[in-house]
C-alpha cells in the first residue's frame, strides 16, 4: 500500500518539477520573443501555455485522487496541499507569459531599446521561477528564502521602468500606446515575480509546515 | 523443527503408555477371570458332593460363600437360594445352563446385567437325584473395572503426560541444539552430526563461488568506473522510469551537481524540457541529439536506448564539448572570409586604376601617380600574402633551425631600421638592458621585435616615446615595449592576438597593416615556448611583456 502511495508521490514530484520547467521555458521564450521583436517565437508560447494548463489539470486530479484515496497525513497531506497550490501559481506565471507574448505584435517588431530595463527584469524574473523551482527540487530553505528576497529586486525594476516611462512620455520620446503596453509586460514580469514568491513560500511549507502568509 | 520432533516424541510415548495400559489391563482381567471360574468349579462339586452325601439339608449350613447357590429340582422349580426367598423365583427349566445340566451332566452361562457394568456366570452341575445345583457369581465387566480405577487412572496418565512432554521437550531441543549452532559462515569448521556433512561441503563450495564472483564483479566495476572517472566526455546511465544508474565527473559538472543524485530521478537533476524530450525520443526511436549552449560552452547530448532482450532497459546519455570544435571551425570560417576580403580589396583598387588608365580617363601627366598607386597596393598585397604564408608556416608546425641569439644586440638593429619610420611619426626610441643570449629562430625573432616594436610606433601619439628594455629574469629572457600610444580597451585586449582583428577598423587603411602581425607574434612565440602579457590604459600606454625560455 505505502509503497503504491510512494510511487504516486514520486510521480507527483515529477510532474511537478516537468510544470515548472515549462514555466521556465515559457518565459524565457517570451523573453527572447520580446528581445528580438519575434512574433513566431510569441506564438510558440501560447502552446507551452496550453502545456503548462493541461498539466495543471493533471496535477490537480493526482492531487485529488491522493487525498481521497490514500488520506495522507502530515509531510504527505503537506506535500499534496503545497502542490495544489503551487500548480495554481504556476499556471499563473504561464498564463502571464502569453499575455506579454500577446502584446508583442502590437510594438510591431520594435526592439524595446528605449528600456534596458525591462530586459533585466525579464532576467530577473526568470531567475526567480528557476530558483522558486530549483528550492522545490533541492528542497532547499536557503534557496526558497533567497527567491522570496529576490523579489525586491523585481519590484524595484518595475518602479524605475514606470519612472522612465513617465518621463518619456512627458518628453514625448514615446508614444503614448506604446509606453503603456511596456507597462504592462512590466507589470505583468512584476506578478511573475509575485507567484515564484508564492510558489518559494509553499515551499516552505512543504518543508517545515509554516507558511508566510499566516 | 523442534515443534515436530517434539510433537513426535510425545505421540510416541503416548502410545507406548497406552497400549501397554490396555495390554495389561487385557491380561490381567483374563487370568482373574480364569481365576474365579476355576474356584466357581471347584465350589460347585464341594457343595455337590456335600448334598449327595448330607442331603440338602446341608445347604442351610453353608454361610460362608460369596457366591450364591440355587438348587433347582429336575421339572425347574426352585428347592432353594441362598439369597433371595425361593419360594417366589419362578420355573428355572428354560434356563440355558439348567437345560444344558439337564442334559448333558454340566452347563454355564452367562449374562450382562442390564447397565452391562456387571456380567453374572453360572455353573450348574446335575445331581445324581435328577435335581441340579448352580452356583452364580457376578463380576465385575472389564468397563466397569476401568471405570472403578478411573482416578488412579487419570493420576498415572497425567504423571505420564508431564514427564513425557517435559523430556521430549528437552529431547527435542537438545537434538536441534547442534543444528542452531552451526556456523553458516564457515561452514567446514562445525563440529555436528556426521549426516549434515555433505550439505555443508556444498555450502563451503558455494560461498567460495559466490566470493569470487563478488571479487570479480568488484574488479569490473572498479574498471568501469575508472574508464568512465578519466573521461573527458561526461556520461549517464539512466535505469529504468529514468533512475539515475550511475554519472561520471565530467557529466557532474555539465549538471552543476552538488550532492549525490544515484538512484534518483533523472528529472531532479536536470528538467530542461529539451534535454528530458531528446531523451523520450531515444526511449522511443533509440537515438537522440541535441546541442546545448550552457556557461558559454557548446555541448553536444546524445542518448542512445539501452535494450535487454527486446525490453527498453534505460538509456546512456554522453556529453561531449564541442566549445573548442565550434570556436575552431568559427575561426576558420572567419579567416577565410577576412582573407579573401582583404586580397580583393587592393586588387579591386589595381583593376580601377588600371581600367581608368586603359580606357585613357586619365591625364598624362597624372599617370605615374596611378602607376605609383598601382604599385602601394600591389606591395600591399605581397604583405599581406607574405604574413599569411607566415602564418600558414607556423600553423603547419614546420621546422625552423634554432640558434643562439643575443637579443640585445638584435633589438638594437630592428630599431636602427625603423628609426626612419619613427622619425617620421616624431617618435623617439630608446633601448635599455644588456647583452641577453637567447636560443630562438631568428626569422621568427625578427616577426617578434618587429611587429612590436613597429606597433608601438604606429599606434603611437605625435611626440610620444617608445622604451624597449631587455632583461633576465628567472633564468628567462625577458623584452619589454613600453609605449605613450593611444592604448588598448579592455574589450579588445582579449581579440586584438585573432587573426585580422583591428581595434578601429575605419583608420586602418591610413595606418596600414594587415591585421596579422600580433597574431603571427603569438604563434612565433608559441614555437619558441614563449608567452606574451599585455598591459594597457586607453590614452596613457601600453606594455607588452614577452618572455623567453634561454
Amino acid at each position: 500500500m505505502r509503497n503504491r502511495f510512494d510511487k504516486q508521490l514520486s510521480l507527483l514530484n515529477k510532474e511537478l518539477i516537468q510544470m515548472g520547467a515549462m514555466c521556465e521555458e515559457a518565459i524565457t521564450l517570451v523573453t527572447k520573443a520580446l528581445m528580438i521583436g519575434d512574433e513566431k517565437i510569441a506564438h510558440k508560447v501560447s502552446s507551452t501555455d496550453s502545456g503548462i494548463d493541461q498539466m495543471e489539470r493533471d496535477i490537480e486530479s493526482l492531487c485529488l485522487k491522493l487525498l481521497l484515496q490514500q488520506q495522507p497525513v502530515a509531510g504527505d497531506l503537506r506535500q499534496i496541499s503545497a502542490a495544489l497550490k503551487m500548480i495554481t501559481d504556476m499556471e499563473r506565471i504561464g498564463d502571464q507569459a502569453t499575455d506579454i507574448a500577446e502584446i508583442i505584435p502590437f510594438l510591431n517588431g520594435k526592439i524595446i531599446k528605449e528600456c534596458e530595463d525591462i530586459s533585466q527584469m525579464a532576467q530577473a524574473a526568470i531567475e526567480m521561477v528557476t530558483e522558486s523551482v530549483d528550492a522545490y527540487v533541492k528542497r532547499d530553505l536557503t534557496i526558497a528564502q533567497m527567491t522570496i528576497h529576490h523579489d525586491d529586486v523585481v519590484d524595484n525594476y518595475f518602479i524605475e521602468i514606470k519612472k522612465s516611462l513617465i518621463e518619456m512620455i512627458e518628453n514625448k520620446t514615446v508614444n503614448g500606446e506604446y509606453a503603456l503596453d511596456l507597462l504592462m509586460i512590466a507589470k505583468y514580469f512584476e506578478r511573475i515575480g509575485d507567484h515564484a514568491v508564492n510558489i518559494a513560500e509553499w515551499v516552505i511549507f512543504s518543508i517545515t509546515g509554516e507558511h508566510k502568509g499566516d | 523443527m523442534t515443534k515436530k520432533i517434539f510433537r513426535s516424541i510425545f505421540i510416541v510415548a503416548m502410545i507406548v503408555f497406552l497400549s501397554c495400559f490396555a495390554l495389561i489391563m487385557g491380561v490381567l482381567y483374563n487370568y482373574y477371570n480364569a481365576q474365579q471360574e476355576s474356584g466357581l468349579k471347584t465350589e460347585l462339586s464341594l457343595v455337590a458332593d456335600g448334598i449327595e452325601n448330607v442331603g440338602i439339608d446341608y445347604l442351610n449350613h453353608i454361610d460362608y460363600l460369596e457366591s450364591r447357590l440355587t438348587l433347582v429340582s429336575a421339572t425347574g422349580d426352585v428347592l432353594f437360594d441362598s439369597q433371595v426367598d425361593f419360594s417366589e423365583m419362578e420355573n428355572h427349566a428354560e434356563r440355558k445352563e439348567i437345560k444344558e445340566a439337564l442334559i448333558n451332566g454340566t452347563g454355564q452361562s452367562s449374562r450382562y446385567s442390564s447397565t452391562l457394568t456387571k456380567q453374572t456366570v453360572y455353573y450348574a452341575k446335575r445331581l445324581s437325584n435328577g435335581s441340579v445345583l448352580r452356583v452364580s457369581m457376578s463380576r465385575y465387566t472389564i468397563l466397569a473395572l476401568i471405570f472403578s480405577m478411573i482416578d488412579s487412572i487419570v493420576i498415572i496418565l497425567a504423571i505420564a503426560l508431564i514427564l513425557s512432554v517435559i523430556l521430549s521437550h528437552s529431547l527435542s531441543k537438545r537434538i536441534v541444539k547442534p543444528l542452531e549452532n552451526v556456523n553458516l559462515d564457515k561452514p567446514m569448521e562445525n563440529d555436528t552430526y556426521n549426516e549434515l556433512a555433505p550439505i555443508l561441503t556444498r555450502l563451503e563450495e558455494q560461498h567460495r563461488q559466490i566470493h569470487n564472483q563478488r571479487e570479480e564483479l568488484k574488479e569490473r566495476k572498479n574498471e568501469f568506473f575508472a574508464v568512465i572517472s578519466n573521461m573527458n566526455e561526461g556520461l549517464v546511465l539512466l535505469g529504468e522510469n529514468r533512475m539515475i544508474l550511475s554519472i561520471n565527473p565530467a557529466a557532474e559538472s555539465f549538471f552543476n551537481i552538488d550532492h549525490d543524485y544515484i538512484k534518483k530521478d533523472f528529472i531532479l537533476l536536470e528538467r530542461d524540457p529539451k534535454i528530458n524530450k531528446m531523451i523520450s525520443l531515444a526511449e522511443e526511436s533509440g537515438k537522440g541529439e541535441l546541442v546545448v549552449s550552457r556557461d558559454g560552452r557548446e555541448y553536444q547530448l546524445s542518448a542512445s536506448r539501452v535494450e535487454t532482450r527486446d525490453k527498453v532497459s534505460g538509456v546512456v546519455i554522453l556529453i561531449f564539448d564541442m566549445t573548442e570544435k565550434v570556436f575552431a571551425e568559427r575561426n576558420r570560417k572567419e579567416f577565410t572570409a577576412n582573407v579573401s576580403h582583404e586580397l580583393k580589396t587592393p586588387l579591386q583598387s589595381i583593376m580601377g586604376s588600371a581600367e581608368l588608365i586603359q580606357n585613357g580617363l586619365v591625364k598624362d601627366e597624372d599617370i605615374p601617380q596611378f602607376v605609383k598607386y598601382i604599385r602601394l597596393e600591389a606591395s600591399r598585397m605581397v604583405t599581406l600574402i607574405e604574413d599569411i604564408i607566415r602564418l600558414s608556416q607556423l600553423d603547419e608546425q614546420t621546422d625552423f633551425i634554432m640558434e643562439e641569439i643575443d637579443l640585445f644586440a638584435f633589438v638594437n638593429a630592428e630599431l636602427e631600421s625603423l628609426r626612419f619610420v619613427a622619425e617620421n611619426k616624431h617618435v623617439t626610441l630608446s633601448l635599455h638592458g644588456k647583452t641577453t643570449i637567447i636560443k630562438g629562430v631568428h626569422q621568427l625573432l625578427h616577426e617578434v621585435v618587429y611587429n612590436l616594436c613597429d606597433n608601438a610606433i604606429k599606434y603611437n601619439v605625435n611626440e610620444g616615446h617608445v622604451i624597449v628594455t631587455v632583461k633576465e629574469d628567472n633564468g628567462n629572457a625577458v623584452l619589454i615595449v613600453e609605449d605613450t600610444g593611444i592604448g588598448i580597451s579592455k574589450e579588445h585586449q582579449l581579440r586584438i592576438f585573432e587573426r585580422f582583428y583591428r581595434v578601429d577598423k575605419s583608420h586602418s587603411k591610413q595606418i596600414g597593416g594587415t591585421g596579422l602581425g600580433l597574431s603571427i607574434v603569438k604563434h612565433a612565440l608559441q614555437y619558441m615556448n614563449g608567452t606574451i602579457d599585455l598591459e594597457s590604459k586607453m590614452n596613457v600606454g601600453t606594455t607588452i611583456t614577452v618572455t623567453i625560455p634561454k
